[in-house]
């Protein structure tokens, strides 16, 4: 294990960084050697990418220091922090799609190498540098994602960068162009670069990380050489979390099945089926873009899906359209509360009503009595905070609006609800508040698919886990008996998914 | 957000006078410029100017009160202009051989077609934003437009043409009931039921629904598509009936009359207050902003303004109207 000089090129000392409601970052403390790859590993919202935009400059950070090269650290811009030889490539690669090789590497930067011609060439002696073979002049739109990615990787060398962080750079790769991003990072680490490499695929970290940080809930949980870490000690560093009376003790009312789901098929997802039973919290688990919302919208008409049939109560249901879903009784939470949830400018009363106009009109026209009615029902069933039922719903707290797309289905009793990220971005009291009507949907006999980024969330409130990894299901559990890890490994699509 | 929160203060007298004026600001603006106009030019309150006026705004109102319903269901209809020019001549052809009553029905119907093709064509492209669909409904301009001047051949049709009786249209272009015009019957006829519409149905609360954010709106089972539908066609229908009135009146019909309805119509329903944001608006201020357009027109003629500077401050309200509109979101 090459370990590699042991002077320090970047030290991150006691960084913290809140937003409103939420500590993204709790003292965090990384130091970063000269020619090492320091591997970052941690889950969806364990604060790696907020300690990566500190970095680069898109956030500032509220207190700590930051001592990159010997210099501190403090108002930086992104583009102050990629002169200062700190680069980052993004997941989503920053190129432009309609301009050539060898003007993305130099963008904005061509007066500096004497014009197109010597910026080609500039170009060229990078990309050979790194063994590519690329033509300069090719457009970036031509190229793999990996050729693309060789392309950020020169035009961060030709920063003279000295560190270059990479957030999930395998997640679009194959097999075969990871073991070319491989050997790159290993002849960068030659030439004393240092790599901060974030991943969920532990199979990488093992690889070719020397050092590795495990981060959990915005705080580094340890640091050591990666050749000290068994797999399962570092999964379960990554999830194991120490929870009291987060939850509210888990519903037991599981009854027949009331939904079948059989072979979903899009482009993204392959053979989807599973079932859910009356009173069920059924979990669904897997990294962001798994999958694990399209399934849902798929089952709820929202998107368009191939050849897949749902039956309701051993009927099929044709459900092509999120109303069809809604006569047959199936509601959704989406995603995102604020662009698909909630009509921001609209009322109280009219974010709640809006899922059950049928109920309180007549012929074709609505009856306001009854309209007030359902509304002045759900603030007070759902405790919703909010002076009166004809303020503007964007003037509530996320947890208080979060309610009130719960109180605009229960209007009309869904069997299944759907619950797709509910508790993102709301406090921990309002949390608690969400788990209980989950638990009193189910105990009224309802149905709930539950979709969390959080795990223990899901682990806690689920019956039922299907863990999703690339569009499949890899594994099913009981969230009560099962071992965190094994269900953790399922979901990273690594072995033991016992399906 | 923090400004208006900030200069609204917490003196509660201040903070309502300021709502009203974000809400009424066109109310105040048309007595401002009713006072202005009659203290420089008196002849401004004569009962035949009123009477003019009262003419005058019959089109626009129409094209406008159309236009309101595609704004509340957030989109924009940029043909109306074509729709005028293309139901105006085949109306008044038609008059002719097959009689007024046939032929003002078969103006409303080719009126409503221009807005089912209109949707039609944004609904099958998939073009659900309100960008788009401006430039589809331009090209549908140019299209009814160019119709237009093929079934007309560019000829200008008259009243004086027409051998058999037109004395419906003359009646709703030139006829008085007691001391009011016809047209402004029909339009108190007109609002009351696109009222009624927009506030007291299902489909009225859809297109609203489907204004304020459509995602959410499909997601909660509401018919998006239809709504959608539905208020272009309302648009259409509003616009054939605005050509109508309007050809009635001048009793002429070229393939051009239509020229300029879009963006009158559309700063008429802007200026009143319902914003091109959707969601939000109702036909009511709609119009007190064709008031308000029409009074100017009339004020800045009577206090002799020429016709280009006219335009410039038309062009020029309607930024301000935007602008302020952007001001007092969120």
């Amino acid at each position: 294990m090459a370990a590699g000089g042991s002077e320090v090129i970047l030290s991150i000392r006691d960084v913290s960084k809140s937003f409103p409601g939420v500590k993204a970052l709790d003292r965090v403390s990384i130091d970063v050697r000269r020619g090492t790859v320091h591997g970052i590993v941690g889950e969806n919202g364990a604060g790696k990418s907020t300690l990566m935009k500190i970095l680069s400059g898109v956030y500032q950070k509220d207190s700590g220091t930051i001592e990159f090269d010997g210099e501190h650290v403090e108002h930086t811009t992104p583009h102050q922090s990629m002169q200062s030889g700190l680069a980052i490539i993004y997941q989503e690669l920053n190129l432009v799609n309609t301009m050539s090789v060898g003007e993305n590497v130099f963008l904005g930067r061509f007066k500096e190498m004497k014009g197109m011609r010597g910026t080609h060439a500039r170009a060229r002696e990078l990309l050979d540098s790194i063994g590519c073979k690329v033509p300069t002049t090719r457009l970036v739109s031509e190229l793999s994602v990996s050729e693309k990615q060789m392309v950020e990787i020169c035009k961060a060398l030709s920063f003279q960068s000295k560190l270059i962080i990479m957030d999930e750079p395998s997640s679009s790769l194959t097999g075969e162009e990871m073991a070319e991003l491989v050997k790159i990072i290993r002849q960068l680490k030659e030439k004393g670069i240092s790599i901060i490499y974030i991943s969920h695929k532990l199979d990488e970290i093992f690889q070719f990380c020397d050092i590795v940080s495990v981060m959990r809930d915005g705080r580094v949980v340890d640091t050591k050489p990666v050749a000290e870490f068994t797999r399962n000690e570092l999964i379960s560093k990554m999830v194991g979390r120490t929870i009291e009376n987060e939850y509210p003790p888990r519903p037991h009312n599981v009854g027949q099945v009331v939904m079948e789901v059989r072979s979903i098929q899009t482009h993204k997802l392959h053979d989807i089926s599973f079932k859910l039973h009356e009173g069920e919290i059924l979990g669904l688990v897997g990294l962001v873009g798994a999958g694990r919302t399209e399934i849902v919208r798929a089952i709820y008409g929202a998107d368009k899906a191939r050849g897949h049939e749902v039956l309701l109560g051993g009927k099929p249901a044709a459900i092509r359209s999120p109303r069809h879903a809604k006569d047959f009784g199936i509601g959704l939470i989406p995603e995102d509360r604020k662009l698909q949830g909630l009509i921001l400018p609209f009322s109280v009363e009219s974010n709640i009503s809006m899922g059950s106009i049928r109920k309180f009109s007549r012929l074709g026209f609505i009856r306001r009595s009854l309209e007030k009615g359902i509304g002045a029902r759900q603030v007070q069933a759902l405790a919703i905070k909010t002076p009166s039922t004809r303020v503007a719903v964007n003037n509530l707290s996320g947890g208080n609006q979060q309610k009130v797309i719960v109180g605009r289905w229960l209007e009309i009793s869904p069997r299944i609800f759907i619950m797709d990220e509910p508790t993102r971005g709301i406090d921990v009291g309002a949390k608690y508040e969400i788990y209980l009507l989950m638990k009193r949907i189910v105990e009224a006999g309802g149905s709930i698919i539950l979709i969390s980024s959080e795990l223990p969330e899901v682990l806690h409130m689920a019956n039922r886990v299907l863990t999703i990894f690339e569009g499949r299901i890899t594994g099913e559990f009981q969230p009560e008996t099962t071992p965190v890890d094994e269900i953790m490994k399922a979901a990273l699509g690594l072995e033991g998914g016992a399906a | 957000m923090a400004e208006v929160a900030i200069h609204a203060g917490r003196n509660p007298v201040a903070r309502a006078a300021q709502a009203f004026f974000r809400d009424y600001l066109v109310l105040v603006m048309i007595t401002l410029l009713v006072a202005i106009t009659a203290i420089v030019e008196p002849k401004f309150l004569n009962p035949r100017n009123l009477v003019n006026i009262m003419r005058q705004f019959g089109p626009l109102m129409m094209v406008s009160l159309g236009m309101t319903f595609v704004i509340i269901g957030g989109f924009i209809d940029l043909s109306v202009a074509g729709i005028i020019n293309l139901v105006a001549v085949v109306t008044i052809s038609l008059i002719g051989p097959l009689g007024q009553v046939p032929a003002l029905l078969a103006g409303m119907l080719i009126g409503s077609a221009c807005g089912a093709l209109n949707a039609a064509a944004i609904l099958t492209s998939g073009a659900l934003t309100q960008a788009e669909a401006l430039f589809l409904t331009f090209g549908m301009s140019t299209v009814f437009s160019a119709l237009a001047l093929l079934y007309s051949g560019g000829m200008t049709m008259h009243f004086w043409d027409i051998k058999s009786s037109k004395a419906m249209f003359e009646t709703i272009g030139a006829g008085t009931v007691g001391p009011v015009s016809v047209s402004f019957v029909i339009f108190l006829v007109v609002l009351l039921l696109l009222w009624v519409f927009q506030t007291k149905t299902t489909e009225g609360r859809a297109i609203s629904l489907t204004g304020g954010n459509k995602t959410a709106a499909r997601l909660s089972g509401v018919r998006i598509l239809r709504s959608i539908f539905v208020i272009y066609v309302v648009c259409g229908l509003m616009t054939a009936v605005g050509a109508i009135v309007l050809f009635s009146r001048i009793t002429t019909a070229a393939p051009v009359i239509g020229a300029g309805y879009e963006t009158n119509a559309i700063l008429s329903v802007v200026v009143g207050g319902t914003t091109l944001k959707g969601g939000k608006g109702s036909v009511l201020r709609t119009v007190m902003g064709v008031l308000l357009v029409i009074l100017m027109s009339n004020c800045l003629d009577l206090l002799g303004v020429s016709t280009y500077l006219q335009v410039v401050t038309k062009g020029a309200i309607l930024v301000l109207a935007i602008w302020l509109d952007n001001r007092k979101q969120v």
